[in-house]
């Protein structure tokens, strides 16, 4: 056994540990914290591979956004201070399909690469992942950034929502003590069309 | 957790595959070397930007700063590290105690980490790491969780509201300081730190032999990045997230002792390395001026392959060059009232990631036309 | 920021202020290491000028934390005249405030009608023990000599009334001196050739003549009781005849020993100035560690001390030759007269207000008091304010008396 197995034995335990606490567990921030915990866990099975790129993309997007974004709209909507305890009504349904999802990617995985023993392998450089990036799967990556740049730029229409539309908008306080104006709306008026939210 | 961390994310390990157990001894002193120097570093710098903190903050308010502690109250944070372990442990009744124990150390192990590629002058360095950029990006972003589980299981309300706001506003200012960063590492063609110096080293003004740093074409990007690293530490007056007068002391209010001491360790920490990146990404890393090579240099533009006394002048460069950035985050610190939340909100998604926006079509189509 | 002004103008303003600090002096007071420098109208702690207060229980009433505690007893002031009524005057047994309840409100300050209680800034008097917070009047007392003068006016405002008053008064005197001194021009221009030199030179010392308001003249004082004047004019009136009396009585005793002896003149120099340091003990003190400043005082007073015996030894060789009884009540009587008159002086201040009385004190401080009491082993700060107070009150002191001559 190499020290690349053990590494990759104890992150892959960590990480395997960490999912069956995520639906196990009781609390639901701490689930959420249990899953970035494997999403870290699945980052560093990447770099024991040798994906250094594709280990801090996971780590970059999948914990540092996307899991933060989870624990934000948790604490933000229902936010479960101290000892909670939450469940699930579909434990069985949950079961049957992370089962059958599991026992899929397995025959998969088995039937695809099966034969090929074990080789040491030496991570592709940025370089070349760029250029593959940009020369062979180029129509998949312009469709996947068009839509990004969609969300991107519906993010930044709905921030600039103007006033009324929302039905949230409250009357901006007018304090008329002199001639400078007193509201943000008055005193830039080049940011009227965007709306309090 | 550093020693693999290095070992497997450095190329050269890969290369001849060692395994864990049969290391060398030269290299595991490398190893050790190298983990005392980011950790001495660690410890150091965020100290000496503490002190000049708190000095600059009372002469820009027309106050001493410290005086009692050492010459010219120089042992000051010091002397406030001792009185942090002193302190009593309190941890609230409804608090969750195991995510109150862990969130400041899950702040500060990102903060460390970031340390590990940062280049502090010619050869002086952890790492060189080919995605070095990328990797100080992604870690420190990792920082906020520890922020956000410290004010969830504190069980109380301003920790809750100030983690919340940290969490928001971490995922508002991370687009535009990728997308900052993003611009320089296209125009350095590079994702590696060292790489980006030497690419400050050599560019040159097109048609012309005056070298510049990438401050200078990509001013905006530095202005865009600044901000949204001011925002990414919570410094005023951006921290709305600690917001003294509204939260108490927000996702801190509970924490005490040597816990408390870790949050604003990560916080000072975080000063360094985010002025560091900024000093390696448009202030020409060690170089002291455009054009200006270190004695005794013989690599790109007489930034490497230096002896000692070029590593050293390096260094003293570099390390001056993330004071005079902490200064301004001082400074602006004391000028400005803090933001409202709204408007922080708004500060972000329409003003600079549009900027940060046209400020990559720019540079990339530079890229392509110009340079 | 105006609406007119372009954004980030006040960003780059905010920072320009800020900047602009970093190249000051800061405004620091190193506190433990220096005094602060506190201004005249501090509120630090309420003093007691005991010798205003009449007991009559205003403040005790006023004060919202009822942390004022006065006793009093009232005396019987036998009548003035045969058949007369007799009185009864409030005397003040206990004065004291709780300083770990009062609020420092200053509505005591404010109501006390005789300005009997002042704010001083003295602040240190933190303790350890709250009950040590409750400070009698003896140490109430003690802080009202810290008192500073109150601040000058600030330019072109209406004065006082009481002090234009005052000033009118002393503006007329100076004229009736001047007069005065031009008829004894003319007069001695006239007597030059009289062979008058000893006693004149006798005389002119009895001018100077400095006497302590501290009894009043009880035949005065009957009288104006009779004509129903207030005890308390009666009183200062008492004393000014009582000043005039012991200055005349003085007066004579000198010019009689002037006539009798030679040496009396030289008697009367007993009073010596202290311009001088006694090197020893000031190099003594300076071993011992002691600052320069604190020595040089003690070294003075010491200077002062022998020379004042050594001038009494050869006096009192001479007394004997001369065989003179005056000679002898002289100098004690001077001794007495020019004797550092901190308490002494404070009895007379109650016969005239302080109000009354203005005098300008902007640091003055009387050196021979000072001396004394640093040469008694008192703070710096206390004889300081000591010193002070006795500064103005010796000026106080001369323009009653000077009244009083009027």
């Amino acid at each position: 056994m190499t020290g690349h197995d053990v590494v990759f034995l104890l992150v892959a335990l960590t990480t395997a540990g960490a999912g069956i606490m995520t639906v196990t567990s009781k609390n639901l921030v701490h689930a959420a914290l249990f899953l970035a915990l494997t999403l870290t866990g699945s980052a560093a099975v990447f770099l024991v591979l040798a994906a250094d790129f594709v280990a801090l993309a996971q780590l970059l997007v999948n914990v540092g956004a996307v899991a933060v974004l989870f624990l934000f709209g948790l604490m933000l909507t229902r936010a479960p201070i101290g000892r909670e305890a939450l469940d699930g009504q579909h434990r069985g349904l949950a079961i049957g399909v992370s089962g059958g999802l599991f026992v899929l990617l397995s025959v998969l995985i088995i039937g695809a690469f099966g034969g090929e023993g074990v080789r040491e392998v030496t991570g592709p450089g940025v370089n070349e992942i760029g250029i593959a990036l940009f020369a062979q799967w180029v129509l998949p990556f312009e469709v996947l950034s068009m839509l990004l740049l969609a969300a991107l730029i519906g993010a930044i229409v709905l921030a600039r929502r103007s006033p009324g539309e929302s039905g949230t908008e409250a009357e901006p306080t007018h304090i008329e003590l002199s001639g400078d104006p007193s509201t943000e709306a008055e005193r830039r008026p080049e940011l009227t069309a965007g709306g309090e939210r | 957790m550093n020693v693999e961390l290095t070992a497997s994310l450095s190329p050269a390990v890969f290369v001849p595959a060692p395994s864990a157990f049969d290391l060398d001894v030269a290299f595991g002193i490398t190893v050790a070397i190298k983990v005392a120097f980011i950790l001495a570093l660690f410890l150091v710098v965020p100290l000496v930007v503490g002190y000049m903190e708190h000095k600059a903050m009372g002469r820009l308010q027309h106050r001493r700063g410290p005086v009692a502690a050492g010459p010219f109250g120089t042992l000051q944070l010091v002397a406030d590290g001792i009185k942090f372990i002193q302190k009593e442990d309190v941890i609230p009744a409804a608090a969750d105690r195991k995510v109150f124990a862990l969130a400041p150390g899950l702040a500060l192990v990102p903060a460390i980490l970031v340390f590990l590629v940062l280049p502090f002058g010619p050869g002086v360095w952890a790492v060189d790491l080919e995605l070095g950029l990328f990797y100080a990006l992604a870690i420190s972003s990792v920082s906020v969780l520890g922020v956000m589980m410290g004010g969830w299981a504190s069980a109380n309300k301003f920790s809750l509201i100030g983690g919340l706001r940290a969490g928001a506003q971490l995922i508002a200012y991370e687009l535009p300081l990728i997308l900052a960063a993003i611009a320089v590492a296209v125009q350095a063609g590079t994702l590696s730190l060292v790489g980006i110096v030497e690419a400050q080293a050599t560019f040159t003004l097109p048609g012309t032999d005056l070298n510049l740093w990438f401050v200078f074409p990509q001013i905006l990007g530095f202005v865009i990045f600044f901000l949204a690293s001011l925002a990414e530490l919570s410094r005023p007056p951006f921290d709305m997230p600690i917001a003294d007068s509204e939260l108490v002391f927000g996702y801190m209010t509970e924490y005490t002792g040597i816990k408390f001491a870790m949050y604003l360790l990560t916080e000072y920490a975080g000063m360094v390395s985010m002025s560091a990146l900024m000093v390696v990404l448009y202030l020409g890393g060690w170089q002291l001026l455009p054009g200006v090579g270190l004695p005794g240099c013989e690599g790109a533009g007489g930034m490497f392959d230096c002896g000692w006394l070029g590593a050293i002048g390096g260094v003293v460069i570099t390390l001056a060059k993330i004071l005079i950035l902490t200064f301004i985050m001082v400074w602006a610190r004391v000028a400005y009232p803090r933001l409202r939340e709204d408007q922080l909100q708004r500060l972000s998604w329409l003003v600079l990631v549009p900027l940060s926006l046209i400020n990559l079509a720019v540079i990339a189509i530079a890229k392509v036309v110009v340079f | 920021m105006a609406a007119t002004s372009p954004p980030g103008v006040g960003l780059l303003k905010g920072l320009g202020v800020t900047i602009k600090h970093l190249f000051k002096r800061p405004s620091t007071q190193m506190y433990p290491n220096e005094r602060p420098d506190l201004p005249p109208r501090t509120r630090g702690v309420i003093a007691l000028l005991e010798e205003n207060c009449t007991v009559c229980m205003l403040c005790a009433r006023e004060c919202p934390d009822w942390c004022i505690y006065i006793d009093s007893h009232k005396e019987t002031v036998p009548p003035a005249k045969e058949g007369g009524r007799a009185r009864t005057r409030n005397m003040l047994d206990r004065f004291a405030i709780d300083f770990s309840l009062c609020m420092y409100c200053g509505i005591c300050v404010e109501v006390c009608p005789f300005d009997a209680l002042w704010w001083s800034p003295e602040f240190e008097y933190a303790e350890y023990d709250m009950d040590k917070l409750l400070h009698e009047k003896e140490k109430l007392r003690e802080w009202a000599d810290t008192v500073p003068p109150p601040p000058p006016l600030d330019e072109g405002a209406l004065p006082v009334p009481e002090v234009a008053a005052a000033i009118d008064k002393v503006v007329k005197e100076r004229e009736l001196e001047e007069a005065k001194a031009e008829q004894a021009a003319r007069d001695a221009e006239l007597a030059q050739a009289a062979p008058a030199a000893a006693p004149a030179a006798a005389a002119a010392k009895a001018e100077e003549i400095h006497v302590e308001a501290g009894q009043i003249d009880q035949e005065t004082f009957d009288a104006l009781i009779a004509q129903g004047k207030s005890e308390r004019m009666a009183r200062a009136k008492a004393k000014a005849a009582y000043v005039k009396k012991e200055k005349a009585r003085i007066l004579a005793e000198q010019e009689a020993a002037a006539a009798a002896a030679p040496a009396a003149p030289k008697a009367e120099e007993i009073h010596v100035e202290a311009g001088q340091i006694d090197q020893e003990t000031f190099d003594a003190l300076i071993a011992e560690g002691k600052s320069e400043r604190m020595a040089r005082a003690k070294a003075k007073a010491a200077w002062v001390k022998k020379e004042k015996a050594r001038i009494r030894a050869e006096q009192e060789a001479a007394a004997p030759a001369a065989e003179v009884a005056p000679a002898e009540v002289a100098p004690a009587e001077a001794a007495a007269v020019e004797a550092p008159p901190a308490a002494p002086a404070a009895e007379a201040a109650p016969a005239r207000k302080l109000s009354d009385v203005h005098v300008e004190g902007s640091g003055e401080i009387d050196q021979e008091t000072f001396d004394a009491l640093i040469a008694e082993g008192k703070s710096e700060r206390i004889a300081r304010a000591k010193a002070k107070a006795a500064w103005i009150k010796k000026r106080k002191q001369e323009q009653l008396d000077a009244e009083g001559d009027a």
